[in-house]
């Protein structure tokens, strides 16, 4: 797939994204009182926005399809920050924060454990794969968790995990 | 004034400006992590500070942020921060001839200078402009957010449809939660952990932090050798022949930060390309030349005290970075505005006292180590964003305890990675999130007080100033575009 239609693609996806969000904007705007102590009420400005999120959309739409047909300049044109990077990574770092705060909100593990796991995955799938790298980084999760919850626990009262 | 000093020279107060500025020149100088990042992550701790070390703390992160950013500009050619892109044209030659100690020098010297000049007006602009400012009715308030609203989306890089598209994405984020008015629950859709609305920290560490670590992992970075500073960093007496140079380029990003979206890196440009342009050498510009890398940092680091005009005269923030501060503000329970100077005058001078001494660390700090901070740089980057990531979980859920906001943050670090996918920028986004319920409370009450008249607008000389400027500006790159193809046309036809 050439930069010109990732574009558009993505283009047209952001569209549909916010006519989506428009709708819902309006469906909740839908069971709000009409106003009564002041002019405005409660759902004008998620009207107001919703009307305003729509007309964006057709617009950004519109454009992405005419220079689709239009431009060819954009498939030689400059290539995006992230086009050369490895999105797997970006995907297993989002996977393993997720994980993480799971770990910690439903499964209750407690803080000190779980974190020197997450450093060490989150490390591991940024950076070099090797038995030095996955000590360096279990230390120094480890020593992290201790400090962050010492901080939390003693100067500021907050219990995590 | 004076008073504002004495408090801050406590001991206390003074610590956690220190603290902020060499936290900020570290984090400025790793490339990829920005002031922006490091104020949002660090706005938990402040929750449990007094305010005016809270506003210290970061008020020296974000003096440092800039700053810091000229490091790895010059040695490296790797902007730190966005405002350093331009530092690289001239810095980072003179470090491959050989000159990084007096590149650096020069650097330090102008961005000091630049942050003494904007403090100067800072200090002398904002106690009469606050006072003006309480003239404004809600009418001339709703007219000017939104007058910064629409110029922050225009004026962001990019197109103009995308950049208001962003900010109206923002404030529809802001919307659900009880309205205050009528203390109904609004577009919660039946979910109780709705009725409080998106918080502010998780939404802004989400939207900055979080989204940037996901893009950035994914990102290979390459280090290209570098020469690390070995001797004094030199600052010869002839260097008074700058005076001019410093002056004129500390103008420009007082100027230039005043105006909201337009940020440090804009103003550094438009320094750098007036100093061009007026020199008598103008071709040695880019390649090495001393006054390319005055221009560009007496300019960045001016844009700070310009843009802290607006946000502590009349609340509002200039870049995402100042809409961070108004979040800590916020938490507080102090309102920017005119009225800061009245109801928490040691907060709004504390700001402008903070901002001056955070100047003067920077230049202890950088003069002193720069040439330790430059090997930050070596630092693993991939234990380093681990690091960064559960800072951000636990920053997240230690202001409400609660981790409904560390899922609301990963939610919006993922929406601000697909906004940036989509080239949908995130400055206005973010300031349309912070704006939106100062702007319907301002417009719900303009037409509560007229009645519900509209035209109302009509007799109120600078809420019409504000709105004018607003639809300008949306529709000056419309009337540019014609003129630039009509004068092509009228060339064309006369050849």
């Amino acid at each position: 797939m050439d930069e010109r239609t990732r574009r558009t693609i993505a283009d047209i996806a952001l569209a549909a994204l916010t006519l989506c969000g428009a709708g819902l904007l309006l469906y909740g705007a839908m069971s709000l009182p009409p106003p009564r102590f002041e002019p405005l009420g409660s759902a004008a400005l998620p009207r107001i926005l919703a009307s305003l999120l729509i007309l964006f959309a057709l617009i950004i739409s519109a454009t992405a399809l005419f220079r689709h047909r239009q431009d060819t300049s954009i498939a030689d044109a400059t290539i995006p920050r992230g086009a050369r990077a490895d999105p797997r990574k970006g995907v297993l770092v989002l996977a393993a924060l997720i994980a993480y705060v799971f770990a910690l909100d439903v499964l209750r593990i407690p803080f000190t454990i779980v974190t020197p796991f997450f450093v060490t995955a989150t490390g591991l799938a940024i950076g070099t794969r090797s038995w030095r790298n996955l000590v360096a980084f279990a230390i120094l999760g480890l020593l992290l968790a201790l400090a962050i919850s010492t901080v939390l626990e003693r100067f500021l009262y907050v219990r995590i995990g | 004034m004076y008073d504002a000093f004495l408090v801050l020279f406590a001991i206390e107060n003074m610590a956690f400006l220190f603290i902020g500025t060499a936290l900020g020149i570290v984090v400025g100088a790793i490339p990829g992590l920005t002031a922006t990042m490091l104020i949002a992550l660090t706005l938990p701790l402040t929750f449990h500070m007094n305010p005016v070390s809270a506003v210290t703390l970061l008020i020296g992160e974000y003096v440092g942020g800039i700053s810091g950013g000229m490091i790895m500009a010059i040695l490296l050619r790797m902007p730190g921060t966005p405002a350093s892109i331009v530092t690289t044209f001239d810095g980072h030659p003179m470090a491959q001839k050989g000159f990084a100690e007096r590149a650096l020098a020069l650097g330090i010297m102008a961005s000091v200078v630049g942050g003494i000049i904007s403090w100067g007006f800072l200090a002398g602009m904002s106690p009469a402009l606050a006072r003006f400012a309480l003239k404004f009715g809600p009418w001339e308030y709703f007219t000017l957010v939104l007058m910064a609203l629409v110029m922050l989306a225009v004026l962001s890089q990019g197109s103009m449809v995308k950049g208001l598209l962003g900010a109206a994405l923002g404030m529809a984020f802001a919307l659900p939660g009880i309205d205050n008015s009528i203390g109904q629950a609004r577009l919660t859709f039946g979910y109780d952990s709705m009725l409080a609305g998106f918080g502010l920290l998780p939404v802004l560490i989400g939207a900055f932090a979080i989204s940037q670590i996901l893009r950035d992992s994914a990102t290979p970075q390459t280090l290209d050798k570098m020469d690390l500073p070995q001797r004094h960093l030199p600052i010869h007496r002839s260097d008074v022949r700058f005076a001019p140079a410093l002056l004129r380029g500390s103008v420009i990003g007082t100027w230039i930060g005043l105006l909201p979206g337009i940020g440090g890196n804009i103003a550094a440009l438009v320094s750098y390309s007036t100093a061009k342009q007026i020199s008598k050498e103008p071709k040695k510009f880019g390649t090495g030349h001393e006054p390319g890398v005055i221009a560009a940092e007496s300019a960045n680091n001016a844009s700070i005290g310009g843009a802290l005009i607006p946000l502590i005269t009349m609340g509002i923030p200039g870049s995402v970075t100042e809409a961070i501060l108004i979040g800590a503000l916020t938490i507080h329970n102090l309102q920017p505005g005119p009225l800061l100077f009245q109801n928490a005058p040691e907060i709004a001078y504390g700001i402008i006292a903070a901002y001056l001494v955070a100047n003067v660390l920077m230049l202890m700090l950088m003069w002193g180590l720069v040439r330790y901070i430059a090997q930050i740089v070596r630092l693993p980057r991939s234990g380093l964003m681990a690091a960064i990531l559960v800072f951000c979980v636990t920053g997240s859920y230690a202001v409400n305890s609660s981790f409904t906001d560390v899922w609301v943050m990963i939610s919006f670090g993922v929406i601000g990675l697909g906004l940036e996918y989509c080239r949908v920028p995130l400055g206005p986004f973010v300031i349309g999130f912070v704006l939106s319920p100062i702007a319907e409370e301002q417009l719900r009450a303009s037409l509560m007080m007229s009645d519900g008249n509209v035209l109302e607008i009509l007799a109120r000389p600078y809420a019409l100033l504000f709105l004018a400027l607003a639809v300008a500006t949306v529709a000056w790159p419309c009337i540019a575009d014609r003129m630039a193809k009509h004068r092509a046309y009228s060339s064309k036809e006369t050849s």
